[in-house]
């Protein structure tokens, strides 16, 4: 579809390469060398929101699996996230287990809870799976809040991960594990989606009647797309608490959730691309937000009554999802795609 | 017994107030089927702005409540116009993640305005208690008992009898036979999202002049869904019997499993009533199931 002037696909091979040309491997293999040797430009403080970022990025993999590619809507992603992290906390935290297990673990323990919270995913959808997902995500928060396993209100400390011997302990160490993983379920999502549990998510998402009378297994495959959603939250829970080393339940509010999902919707629903790009964007936005534009407005806007500023971050949040959903539904990966396709054929148009 | 009975009467009277949030909701999805995930915003909104007009600018009551109904009204036409309106065909999941940014942007506004966490209301009910058998209820309450039972009367005859209610009817039914039948669609919807938005300005004042404004109500909106969800997402009345229900099982539960389990149990009582109902009856008490063609 995309492909530069001239490039045909002769065999299923070429069909379903990721890469198509010399020039997309290079670009490729570019982008790599520059995001693992970012250490080395990056100060601390760019790097630990690189790390946000990638973390980030690999639960917003999973919500993107669940919803846009399954079509399940879920507004309780932050509180499966925060299932992961304190499995993990307590895993490595309080038993003193390794941290792989713990990683593993928090995956599995997410996914399970996201089991239970899919299962009237069966039943129903749209609105009402809405609904369930935010009695999900209080649940969870509210049993988090009030066990003395998980610290409660009080909070948890996390130990730094560690491999054998290596400790992950500085800012760039941690980089190089959560970059590790986050391009693994990059490179899992992006191909998961290309087979045959792709596929009928997609089917599934399009019309669940028309799909399961296909043939599709409906209770199979949206509670494999909730496990699988889920486990994602869950890793990315794991490594958050080990890179924070500190877990408090106002990391994982309602309001992060629905972030969560205005990510995949910025970014483009049901897309590879489209997760990355939402969230880069919001972390991005974010920061900037943070350090640069809310303390600008509080010098020079001092008529307005102080601590108005904290409202701005939801505000051009709330609206950025309104403004995407309204003229472009399909996101900035979409744009992305016109924009390809609009050099490829330059300066001939047609 | 005097225990239990003072549990089942603050419940019920809790109750009517989530009662009375969940009409709102049907209000809208009656009309249009969007679901308005923004609800406890819109909620919490306009109580801050009646705080705005009582309390900031100091107007008496009688001038304020006429600003705070105009003001909803304005709300939902609004809102209606500029976020729903361009989104009328797409996709389900694009009408409800729309209302999800709707609430952010709303909350963003009320922080942006009025930057405090808390404020109070001036009192509107008196506060004398009553006494019903061995148990005590604030007049408040039966203020809003009542009140609530107004609205919810208003609005059955409305839909009943009124040329626009019946409208609204027809246009949740077929869509496209109404339009063919010269009623304007979107009039209809707008004028859906007018009065739901008043109805969640009267619940708002309702609530915080007993309870104050906190973001609390914004999690007062989300349990309002409970009730809507055990009701029938397009039943007045099953709004009506379910919020009681709610209340209920929040207060009487709350009452008798907190020394058992945690603490505060009595908050997460309405969302693990939702997972019962969507595992047992998903489409509520008195919801109307409806049936997918391919």
């Amino acid at each position: 579809m995309s492909l530069p002037c001239g490039t045909r696909n002769y065999t299923y091979a070429d069909d379903m390469a990721i890469m198509r040309t010399r020039t997309h491997q290079v670009l490729f293999i570019v982008f790599l060398v520059l995001l693992f040797t970012a250490p080395y430009y990056l100060g601390n403080y760019w790097l630990g929101v690189v790390n946000l970022i990638g973390i980030t990025l690999i639960a917003a993999l999973g919500l993107n699996l669940l919803m846009g590619y399954c079509g399940q809507l879920s507004i309780g992603h932050a509180g499966f996230i925060a299932v992961g992290a304190y499995t993990t906390a307590v895993l490595t935290g309080r038993f003193e287990l390794p941290f792989l297990v713990g990683l593993l673990g928090a995956g599995l323990m997410a996914g399970l809870v996201g089991l239970i919270f899919g299962l009237p995913s069966i039943r129903v959808k749209g609105f009402y799976l809405a609904i369930t997902t935010i009695a999900a995500q209080i649940i969870i928060i509210w049993v988090i809040n009030h066990w003395s396993l998980t610290g409660g209100f009080v909070g948890i400390k996390v130990p730094y991960a560690s491999i054998g011997g290596l400790v992950f302990r500085s800012e760039s160490s941690q980089f190089y594990l959560i970059m590790t993983i986050a391009a693994l379920c990059t490179f899992c999502a992006k191909n998961l989606a290309r087979t045959r549990v792709g596929r009928a998510f997609i089917a599934v998402r399009d019309n669940d009647l028309a799909a399961e009378v296909m043939g599709i297994n409906l209770l199979y495959y949206k509670l494999l797309a909730f496990f699988i959603g889920c486990f994602l939250a869950g890793i990315a829970g794991a490594l958050l608490a080990h890179w924070i080393g500190y877990m408090q339940t106002e990391q994982f509010s309602l309001t992060e959730s629905i972030l969560y999902v205005g990510m995949i919707i910025i970014g483009g629903l049901g897309t590879t691309l489209g997760p990355i790009l939402g969230v880069v964007f919001i972390r991005l936005l974010q920061q900037v937000l943070a350090t640069q534009i809310v303390p600008f407005l509080e010098e020079t806007m001092t008529f307005l009554p102080s601590g108005f500023a904290t409202g701005i971050g939801p505000m051009i949040f709330g609206l950025a999802i309104i403004l995407f959903l309204i003229i472009e539904p399909r996101g900035m990966a979409h744009r992305w795609n016109l924009f390809k396709s609009a050099y490829h054929l330059w300066p001939f148009s047609y | 017994m005097a225990e239990f009975l003072q549990y089942v009467i603050t419940g019920l009277a809790v109750g009517m107030v989530y009662s009375l949030i969940a009409l709102g909701f049907v209000l809208v999805w009656k009309s249009s089927s969007v679901a308005n995930l923004a609800l406890g915003q819109i909620v919490l909104l306009s109580s801050w702005f009646t705080y705005g007009m009582l309390t900031q600018a100091g107007f008496p009551l009688w001038i304020a409540l006429p600003l705070v109904i105009l003001f909803a009204l304005g709300l939902g036409w609004v809102i209606e116009r500029f976020t729903l309106r361009p989104l009328i065909a797409q996709p389900i999941l694009a009408l409800i993640t729309v209302t999800l940014g709707l609430g952010y942007f709303i909350e963003g506004i009320v922080h942006f305005v009025w930057p405090w966490s808390v404020a109070a209301l001036p009192r509107i009910f008196p506060q004398s208690v009553v006494h019903i058998g061995p148990a005590v209820v604030s007049q408040e309450y039966l203020w809003v008992v009542g009140i609530s039972l107004v609205v919810f009367i208003v609005l059955t005859l409305f839909f009943r009898y009124h040329r626009m209610g019946i409208a609204m009817r027809a246009t949740a039914d077929d869509q496209k036979a109404v339009q063919a039948c010269g009623i304007p669609v979107t009039v209809v919807f707008s004028r859906s999202w007018m009065f739901a938005c008043v109805v969640a300005a009267i619940s708002g004042i309702l609530i915080s002049s007993i309870g104050g404004i906190t973001y609390g109500l914004v999690e007062t909106g989300l349990k309002a869904f409970s009730v809507v969800i055990l009701g029938g997402l397009d039943s007045f009345g099953g709004a009506m019997l379910a919020g009681p229900i709610i209340g209920l099982a929040e207060s009487v539960g709350g009452g008798y499993l907190t020394p058992v389990l945690w603490a505060g149990v009595k908050d997460i009582i309405p969302f693990i009533m939702i997972i019962i109902v969507m595992v047992i009856k998903p489409y509520g008490l008195f919801g109307e199931q409806r049936i997918e063609r391919i």
